[in-house]
């Protein structure tokens, strides 16, 4: 088989560490090199891992490869795409796809242009929970599906997280996107209509961002739900957060948890109890449906235009936590690229 | 002296009551419902007497504990104002904001003593969890989320549950189960400044009720409600979390209990957890009345507790007729 060669584009996202030790699981796949704004960073990659190390990115992107993951800031996601797309065929770039309409728009035009297929970093979908939730949904194990609770809480990030020029907005943006996209996949949907309620340094005091969240929403299949996005896990919690879903249908319930899959470790290390994850990894996952997708090649699993149409739920929230009302979304034309 | 208690309407709660009624150091004096079978049935178990009327009844005891369907909470709040009597009232304190406080108004003017029997602020997950919240441990509370799932009321086609399978009238699963939520997360957060929700109250499906709630409290918090009569049998659950600046505190009812058993045969797990004496919900909030009446003291719901409650899940059912968030500050019905 030939080897798959693959570029790191900044490691500011943390899950790039995740990711690397991923890609070094996977046969026949090569870390091409790696490039990052901070040498500091840089430095402790190269420790960490055994990659060549760019100071350029441009140096990287040239180098042959055959895909290219972004792990940059989410307000430099269309900066690295379209420095990309004219010369990596594949890439995966982390959530959410852009801060606004505009850039993701813009993403999904250059990847068009250039035939660069765009995959959206989705790892949740790929947790075993999620995929057997999907196949209990598909086979109508609920009957008719009424509504869907979930969460994406989580721990407050910190660093760029909550700098809003870098990230685009703070608990809302980080945690309305994975879930949302789930909902999508799950029932072929779209989101048609958001309330929000969205509290700033609720959790925080002095964050300077929002860090509380609650959506309400509606599908168009006619199944309603909330999502709370909240970072209201503390510091010393048992699991970084989670994503649940407590979906409710006419013939029955079914709670998925998607990262319950977990030993309970105590640790002098750690001095406290916490939450070790077992069986098959999600980030590890979606990787791999990345390079089957580079080898293959075939459509993405995950798309520009999901990356897109959850992103837009997530700007809905906000405008309607600014307005104190219901934001409708318009049915987009689907624009994907076999179209 | 020995408080003589009388209670009115005969069906599933009552007998809860009647139990808790015959631990305590009251008369249980006896029972009166419009179906003569359901006291009978209720005084063979519980003990007391059978009344033919409401008002043979009210002559014959100090308490009335009104059980009825929500609809005749009014009428009969009324009747034992007019005799002086103090009242237990079950949750919801009327279906309407217009009767809560005709009934508030009322009691008032007749000086009687009304306790609304929410009985959540009993249980004792339920206290214990914002005791932690008052304690400071949690720092300022942010978020709050409960959740109370249960199947259709009365096993779908009991005839306890026609009151209930009339959505427009009962209230549905906001009226009488979100309203639990409603009031707890009230006393632990103080006042409602919005209201969103989206539920079935109004989507004409037999036999089943849901809501997503989304409440903005004054203080900036957020709480979150998923009330369900859409769980079926054996599906139940009951859940809390408070999350502030500085801690988390959670329950589940899914979580491991401190007793359960699985016998060969039965099949599943059976929680057990006994709730001793306070800890009962319900003998814990009848015997906390009867404290309260004897020393004067508050009780730990008050009347306009009650009809709050009450107006907050009507702002719920408006929004989820509406399609629209309620400011409580504007809102009249």
């Amino acid at each position: 088989m030939t080897t798959v060669r693959i570029g790191l584009c900044s490691l500011a996202h943390d899950h790039a560490f995740s990711y690397l030790k991923c890609l070094q699981r996977i046969p026949d796949v090569e870390v091409a090199g790696v490039w990052d704004a901070e040498p500091g960073v840089l430095e402790r990659v190269a420790r960490q891992f055994d990659v060549s190390i760019h100071t350029d990115l441009k140096s990287l992107l040239i180098r042959d490869l055959d895909g290219v993951i972004i792990c940059s800031t989410n307000a430099h996601h269309r900066q690295h795409v379209e420095m990309a797309a004219p010369h990596v065929p594949c890439i995966l770039c982390e959530k959410p796809i852009a801060t606004t309409e505009s850039d993701g728009l813009a993403m999904l035009e250059i990847c068009q242009r250039t035939d660069a297929r765009l995959q959206i970093a989705f790892p949740v979908r790929f947790a075993p929970a999620i995929v057997e939730a999907k196949r209990i949904l598909d086979q109508g194990d609920l009957g008719v599906v009424y509504s869907a609770a979930c969460t994406n809480q989580g721990s407050m990030p910190g660093g760029w997280f909550v700098n809003a020029a870098l990230s685009g907005g703070g608990a809302v943006m980080d945690h309305t996107v994975h879930v949302i996209d789930l909902l999508r996949w799950f029932w072929d949907t779209e989101v048609t209509e958001v309330y929000a309620e969205i509290g700033q340094s609720l959790l925080h005091p002095g964050l300077g961002i929002d860090d509380t969240g609650l959506l309400s929403f509606q599908l168009a299949n006619g199944i309603y739900g909330t999502l709370d996005t909240s970072w209201s896990r503390p510091p010393g919690y048992r699991i970084w957060g989670n994503v649940t879903l407590d979906i409710v249908g006419a013939e029955g319930v079914l709670a998925v948890d998607a990262f319950g899959q977990a030993l309970t470790l105590t640790s002098e290390d750690t001095g406290r109890t916490h939450m070790q994850p077992w069986g098959a990894s999600p980030d590890l996952g979606l990787i791999q449906d990345f390079v089957d997708m580079i080898r293959s090649g075939r459509e993405p699993s995950i798309s520009g235009y999901d990356g897109m149409q959850a992103l837009r739920v997530a700007l809905a929230a906000y405008q309607s936590a600014r307005t104190n009302l219901p934001v409708s979304l318009p049915p987009c034309p689907r624009k994907r690229k076999e179209d | 002296m020995m408080w003589k208690v009388g209670i009115v309407g005969a069906g599933n709660i009552a007998q809860i009551h009647g139990q808790c009624w015959s631990d305590l150091p009251v008369r249980l004096q006896g029972w009166f419902d419009v179906v003569p079978a359901a006291a009978l049935r209720a005084a063979q178990t519980w003990g007391g007497a059978i009344f033919d009327s409401l008002e043979d009844l009210l002559a014959d005891c100090d308490i009335v504990d009104i059980c009825t369907s929500v609809q005749h909470h009014r009428d009969v709040v009324w009747a034992a104002a007019d005799r002086g009597k103090a009242i237990v009232c079950e949750k919801p304190l009327a279906r309407t904001v217009a009767d809560c406080e005709e009934i508030v108004a009322y009691c008032k003017n007749a000086e009687v003593r009304l306790f609304v029997a929410h009985v959540v602020r009993f249980f004792p997950q339920f206290v214990a969890a914002r005791e932690t919240l008052l304690s400071g441990q949690l720092g300022k509370p942010a978020t709050i989320r409960t959740v109370r799932a249960f199947g259709f009321p009365g096993g779908g086609h009991h005839e306890a549950a026609q009151p209930y399978g009339d959505l427009p009238r009962s209230g549905g699963v906001v009226l009488d189960v979100a309203i639990h939520d409603i009031d707890y997360q009230r006393w632990c957060l103080g006042e409602v400044e919005r209201v969103f929700a989206r539920g079935l109250w109004d989507a004409g499906i037999p036999q089943t009720d849901h809501a997503l709630i989304v409440l903005r409290f004054a203080s900036g918090a957020i709480g979150h409600i998923e009330a369900s009569w859409a769980h079926k049998q054996g599906l139940s659950r009951t859940h809390l979390e408070i999350a502030g600046t500085q801690g988390i505190v959670e329950w589940d009812s899914r979580d491991k209990d401190p007793l359960e058993m699985a016998t060969v045969g039965t099949g599943g797990v059976r929680k057990l957890t006994p709730y001793p004496g306070q800890d009962h919900p319900w003998h814990a909030e009848l015997s906390h009345f009867v404290q309260c009446l004897e020393s004067g003291e508050p009780f730990r719901v008050s009347p306009v507790d009650g009809l709050m409650a009450v107006k907050i899940a009507e702002a719920a059912l408006h929004s989820i007729r509406t399609g629209r968030p309620v400011h409580m500050a504007k809102f009249r019905r």
